[in-house]
């Protein structure tokens, strides 16, 4: 019953939102909101590992230990963006970029957009699946053109036609699948909890062709190399709140239809074909972010290339098979939601300090907002799998099974990766956040909402960190369950 | 339609196309005799014979832009591509289903040829406008595959890809309308403002 509350509070927030969104209030009422999605998620979560019961059916809605880990990353992440929305907008407002009244349209962009995420990890139906990924692109492409001007017009544009042309190829996949399925002569269902039992009588040519489709459909939204030219151009335009939502969880939301599908093409076609293509994407992308990273110029998209390696390296743990680099997959997912909202709420600090996107005119933030100067340090090593943190530990855990496994080639590659954007982070970063204060600038502090938000996501990755040894027999359980 | 080379005469040519597909579902639906096909088809009609390009020329009227489409291929080398693409849709076809069955082999292969003309138009016209009609002529092309193999996808799903389709032509519309505002052309092969 939790699952009615997950959905059903962001459908009355956009109501509302519609109705009192430009009262000062509602950004408090909205983060209440979020706060009771994201506790019921996380009893949702533990029922489902607890009872280690697989599935939960009701109509559309079908819950199983996978779509119950997806909600929760988007109900954290959800919650962190209304969190510090309410210091973004209020900062805004008073500074006279926005009026009150674009803050309803903020508000009812952002609640229809994380009603329409909690909907894909939630239905059963793959067409379903289908229009609910649909939905984010177009009501995420609106948010994105949310500031008018020129760049964000372009950017949206651009993203809503590359994705959208993505999506039919998905929903080519998908037609694919379903003719593989009807062909088969049972009954007529797009369910995929009817399609998965029967997933090892289906023909494997087309599954194969299907899967294609499929994965550089969704791929093109979960932002793979080559299909990730929209993503740069969104990331750096959209306002940061809503930048840190596509990061967290709009890319990982298609990754989440790329496994539901991969799952039914491993039982039917076996193993080996699933995870050839998706350790081959997965290594393009490292190496295509690897290169821009290196020579980035402009805070955002350095952020947005750093969230294709991140793709790259989920998709390799899953690519390589093993139960534990699955794990490891999972856990990043997890940890990447976490650390990438927070850079991006830093680096949403630090633009509206500076008032420009360009890195080599940002000097001395330490000094300038000290707090956000030391979260976004803490971040940086975060990102860049440094030991005591979380992102840490789920690298690991994808390059020991990478060399248990024997594939060096893999391991060497996602380590050399590592190694560079590890080494070009550092050197962006150093410059901006250490330096001297620029002439006229004057030291100042974020809004209060901003400091909880940017805490709050500190302390569930050191929160993770801790529980590590007490959860990972549930992580390969998740993981053991996938294939 | 790939020969259009003014903005109407290709939304004329779009409404042509989903006719056909609308005459297409009804016999379907006369076929298998099914209430939800007739519903269907009826919504195929509203929507993609009336409303969108009733929509599509009301925005061409408001945006009083000139009906020039911008080719980067001539007419005369497009219809040769368009013959290259039937024959390769033909021949991805008889991969997939082989020679068994050559009616539904046929269906496949047009349906295929309509998705390929679509993302064609997408790529080789300059203007905004035609990259949502390429969009929307891809996505017919899927519905008469979704049709032909199997009988259509199940029900609730069809209407939500229609409203999703209805949705994108909207909000693309608002974006065509923000285009041509904010640079006063809609060529998006002009729009490079954002690199590396």
């Amino acid at each position: 019953m939790l699952i009615f509350f997950i959905l059903g509070i962001p459908a009355l927030l956009v109501l509302a939102a519609l109705i009192f969104g430009a009262k000062k209030k509602f950004a408090l009422v909205n983060t209440c909101g979020y706060l009771v999605v994201l506790l019921s998620a996380a009893l949702l979560c533990k029922d489902v590992i607890f009872s280690r019961q697989p599935a939960f059916q009701c109509g559309f809605i079908y819950l199983d230990i996978l779509s119950a880990f997806f909600i929760l990353v988007i109900s954290i992440v959800a919650f962190a963006t209304a969190l510090y929305s309410v210091g973004y907008l209020g900062k805004e407002i008073e500074e006279g970029a926005l009026s009150e009244k674009k803050s309803r349209v903020y508000y009812l962009l952002f609640n229809l957009f994380c009603l329409s995420m909690f909907f894909v990890p939630a239905v059963n139906n793959l067409g379903m699946l289908w229009a609910a990924i649909e939905m984010t692109t177009l009501i995420s492409a609106v948010s994105v053109g949310f500031y008018k001007t020129k760049e964000s017009v372009e950017a949206s544009w651009k993203y809503i036609i590359i994705c959208s042309v993505g999506i039919i190829f998905a929903l080519l996949g998908t037609i694919l699948f379903y003719y593989a399925f009807s062909y088969s002569g049972i009954t007529k269902s797009l369910n995929w909890s009817d399609i998965i039992a029967v997933s090892h009588i289906l023909d494997k040519n087309m599954l194969k062709i299907a899967f294609i489709f499929i994965l550089v459909g969704y791929g093109t939204k979960a932002g793979l190399a080559p299909m990730h030219t929209w993503l740069p151009d969104a990331h750096s335009q959209a306002p940061s709140p809503i930048s840190a939502l596509l990061s967290g969880v709009l890319l990982k939301t298609a990754v989440y239809a790329i496994l539901r599908f991969g799952m039914i093409v491993i039982k039917g076609a076996g193993f080996a074909y699933f995870g050839n293509l998706l350790l081959l994407f997965g290594l393009v992308s490292l190496a295509v972010s690897c290169g821009f990273v290196l020579v980035q110029k402009d805070l955002k998209r350095l952020l947005a290339y750093s969230s294709i390696e991140h793709i790259g390296i989920i998709s390799i743990g899953f690519g390589l098979g093993a139960p534990l680099a699955a794990a490891g997959a999972l856990l990043h997912i997890l940890n990447h939601a976490i650390i990438k909202s927070l850079m991006f709420f830093g680096a949403g600090n630090i633009v509206s300090a500076y008032k420009k996107h360009n890195m080599n005119a940002i000097r001395g933030v330490i000094k300038a907002i000290p707090f956000t100067g030391i979260m976004v340090l803490l971040g940086i090593f975060a990102l860049t799998g440094f030991p005591p943190f979380c992102l840490f530990f789920s690298e690991i855990m994808i390059l020991i099974s990478a060399f248990t496994g024997s594939s060096y080639f893999v391991a060497a590659c996602l380590l050399f990766g590592l190694a560079v954007i590890f080494a070009a982070f550092i050197y962006h970063f150093g410059k901006m956040l250490f330096g001297n204060l620029p002439k006229g600038m004057a030291v100042r502090s974020e809004p209060l909402s901003i400091k909880l938000a940017m805490i709050f996501l500190t302390l569930l990755s050191g929160a993770i960190v801790a529980a590590l040894p007490l959860i990972k027999k549930d992580l390969i359980w998740m993981a053991q369950k996938l294939f | 339609m790939l020969v259009a080379k003014r903005i109407p005469a290709l939304i004329r040519s779009f409404c042509y196309q989903s006719f056909f597909l609308f005459l297409a579902t009804l016999l379907l639906a006369a076929q298998e005799r099914q209430l939800d096909l007739y519903i269907i088809a009826g919504l195929v009609f509203m929507l993609k014979v009336c409303a969108i390009p009733y929509f599509l020329r009301r925005l061409i009227r408001k945006i009083k832009v000139k009906d020039d489409l911008g080719l980067f291929i001539n007419p005369q080398l497009s219809l040769l591509a368009a013959l290259g693409f039937t024959y390769l849709s033909w021949v991805f076809v008889q991969y997939l289903i082989g020679p068994s069955d050559q009616a539904l082999g046929a269906i496949l292969a047009a349906a295929f040829f309509v998705v390929l003309a679509g993302m064609f138009l997408m790529i080789f016209r300059i203007t905004a406008l035609a990259q949502i009609i390429g969009l929307l002529v891809m996505e017919n092309g899927l519905f008469l595959l979704a049709s032909s193999v199997s009988g259509g996808m199940p029900f609730f799903v069809e209407i939500a890809i229609f409203f999703d389709a209805f949705v994108s032509v909207v909000i693309m519309g608002f974006f065509i309308h923000r285009i041509n505002k904010f640079f006063t052309h809609i060529d998006v092969n002009k729009l490079s403002r954002l690199k590396g």
